[in-house]
């Protein structure tokens, strides 16, 4: 049996990447027989054993061994899906849903409306969160408003909406029942708690002194915010926006319920046209069209989504801010 | 009057802590160093923190006669140097020496004082790049930058390495020579080395004001005599002492005896015997720690004795200070 000296010797003198990619490398050649075969459930029974196998190997100790084989169990459930669903793809399938117009109109929209919940939530969440940051009497109730949305269904978020701006709302007049400002709206109400909080976490980063010192030089509280804290907590700012963007194109409940479809500007076809957002398209094409031509709407959805994806981990991931002292 | 003067009053409450209240004054004449002498805890810097403005409080701050009292701190026209330089971390030193001149009629040439202050080869460097000196360096340029009529100095030095400390301390005085200046403090040597008059802090309150000579040498109560480092001795367990004092013009041997170590000499016949306890090397001298009667004192010799022997030792009269027990509670003594 291989000694924890021997093992660490081993990977010290091999390195970490290569072992990570003959990992992936591994499962990939196991996933494609076992599908090949036929038989996906093989894979699973595999990826359990070999991340067993690999802890043991690698590190030897029955704890570590325990942990990443009932950490596999999660993968797998998580995983295997997401490799069923891109494997079980019907190419020709997604190639037409790619290239009709209404899909591309249903992801323009599922884009853009999550765009402007964004902006929406930073321009009115960051002055919130400057606040929360500083503290002020009351702030435990208005903490709980602000995440109520994390923690409420999102239908009932809709319905919420709905009571508030729809008819017989807090504006008479106006309805947001199917329209685009409701469907920003409902998108706002809940993606706006993760704009305050990512920004409110980096205003408080900020050392408190900085701000004395920027103020104690003849900076008044515009101007501090404006050079200092500002800029400091930018990095928290666009983190909290792009959450909220990610969050908003996810959303759909409170869509479905809000804006089941809404017209919109449209400039490529420059004109105004009807869409859906993105979530609620794909669930309407699964009813309507079965879990084929909905999988591969939700196809090119997954891929605007793994853009997406990659972008917040792009932005989130850096840690070169320096919003505490240097 | 001109000058600086402040008499505030104010409560913190940190979460899990009692409140602590500052409740102080001070006046500082143009042109002169006012160090505030203080243990941790003792609340200088939060009273350095009240009169820049951070904090709401009671009471008034003025300077030269302007009351600034309900003036936020970006119209105080003071200076101030932060413990850990607080530089701001997204600008360049240049920017950061220039931050405040924009706001300001008279300013000081940024260039100019790195230069003065031997950083200018920094000026394009961002703060997370420099070393505790370098930074200081630069919070001070800062803060000179704007020609403020009182530049507020919290523990600049306390953060840095013992050569950059005092390197930069000789700049510090060079500096603040001319300047109306409160500097926070606990490390005596600093005080004594920088101060005009020192304000001895404690509890949140001031317990005695006076020259660096006056503090040193005429603490107004053991706990300032011990924290500037001086002998505090209890008369009431020092007989032989008391008998010594009796003796002199001193008031009669109730209460306690401050006396510096650099004063009491070593010599035969002594004033009292007293045996060697320790012997403890330091820079160019040696702490000797010696036992009469009930009490322990120290005194430097170049020459130690070897522990254990018995020693004459000698008290000149004009160097012990009589301090009264009374004043142990530190009871706060306004100026």
């Amino acid at each position: 049996m291989a000694t924890e000296t021997d093992t660490r010797l081993v990977r010290d003198r091999v390195g970490t990447r290569p072992l990570v990619v003959a990992f992936i490398a591994l499962q990939a050649v196991a996933f494609a027989g076992a599908y090949t075969y036929g038989r996906p459930t093989w894979y699973a029974y595999f990826m359990v054993g070999s991340t067993a196998v690999t802890a043991y190997v690698l590190d030897g100790s029955s704890f570590t061994v325990a942990t990443a084989t009932v950490g596999s169990l999660l993968t797998v459930a998580l995983g295997l899906p997401l490799f069923l669903f891109v494997a079980r793809q019907n190419p020709s399938l997604v190639a037409e849903k790619a290239t009709d117009p209404g899909v591309h109109r249903v992801l323009y929209l599922g884009v853009y409306g999550p765009l402007l919940a964004a902006v929406l939530s930073l321009v009115l969440g960051v002055p919130l969160a400057h606040l929360l940051a500083e503290g002020f009497p009351g702030q435990p109730f208005v903490e709980s408003l602000v995440d109520l949305p994390l923690v409420v269904p999102h239908s009932v978020a809709g319905i919420l909406i709905l009571f508030g701006f729809g008819q017989g709302g807090a504006f008479p007049q106006f309805s947001v029942l199917g329209t685009m400002t409701g469907m920003v709206l409902a998108m706002t109400f809940v993606s706006a708690p993760y704009a305050v909080n990512a920004t409110r976490e980096s205003f408080e980063a900020i050392d408190n002194r900085l701000e004395y010192a920027s103020r104690i030089h003849g900076a008044n509280k515009w101007a501090t915010f404006r050079r200092v804290t500002g800029p400091l907590a930018l990095r928290g700012m666009v983190t909290g926006g792009v959450l909220a963007w990610a969050r908003a194109v996810s959303e759909f409940g409170a869509v479905a319920v809000v804006a089941y479809s809404v017209s919109f500007f449209y400039p490529l076809e420059g004109g105004e046209v009807t869409a859906q957002h993105a979530p609620v398209f794909v669930y309407n094409t699964y009813l309507q069209g079965g879990l084929a031509e909905s999988g591969a709407v939700a196809f090119l959805l997954l891929a605007v989504s793994a853009v997406i994806f990659l972008i917040v981990r792009y932005l989130t991931d850096d840690n070169s801010a320096t919003g505490g002292m240097p | 009057m001109n000058g600086l003067h402040a008499g505030v009053e104010s409560t913190f409450t940190a979460d899990g802590a009692e409140a602590f209240t500052v409740d102080a004054e001070i006046e500082v004449e143009p042109g002169e160093s006012l160090v505030i002498l203080g243990p941790s805890g003792s609340g200088k810097t939060l009273l350095l923190e009240t009169v820049a403005g951070f904090h709401d409080h009671e009471g008034f701050v003025a300077f030269d006669g302007r009351q600034l009292t309900d003036l936020p701190p970006e119209r105080r026209d003071f200076g101030f140097v932060f413990q850990d330089y607080a530089l701001f971390p997204h600008m360049t030193v240049t920017e950061n020496v220039a931050y405040g001149t924009q706001y300001h009629d008279e300013t000081s040439d940024p260039d100019a004082l790195l230069a003065e202050l031997g950083v200018s080869p920094l000026s394009d460097r961002y703060p997370p790049t420099l070393s505790g000196g370098e930074k200081q360096r630069v919070a001070l340029a800062r803060a000179l930058a704007i020609q403020p009529g009182v530049m507020l100095l919290d523990e600049p030095l306390a953060a840095l390495d013992v050569p950059t400390r005092q390197a930069l301390r000789d700049d510090l005085a060079d500096v603040l020579a001319d300047v109306t200046s409160v500097y926070v403090t606990h490390n005596r040597t600093t005080a004594r080395a920088l101060a005009d008059r020192i304000a001895v802090m404690h509890d949140g309150r001031i317990v005695q004001t006076g020259t660096p000579e006056d503090v040193f040498e005429r603490p107004a109560s053991p706990m300032v005599a011990e924290f500037t480092g001086a002998n505090t001795v209890d008369l009431s367990s020092a007989p032989s002492l008391r008998r010594l004092l009796n003796g002199s013009a001193s008031p009669e041997g109730d209460g306690h005896a401050a006396i510096r170590p650099e004063a009491i000499a070593f010599g035969d016949p002594g004033d009292v015997q007293a045996s060697v306890e320790r012997v403890v090397r330091e820079d160019a001298t040696n702490r000797v720690t010696l036992s009469f009667d009930d009490v322990t004192v120290t005194a430097f010799a170049d020459d130690p004795p070897s522990i254990g022997d018995t020693v004459g030792l000698r008290f000149p009269m004009d160097r012990i200070h009589h301090c009264e027990s009374d004043s142990l509670d530190s009871r706060s003594r306004r100026l």
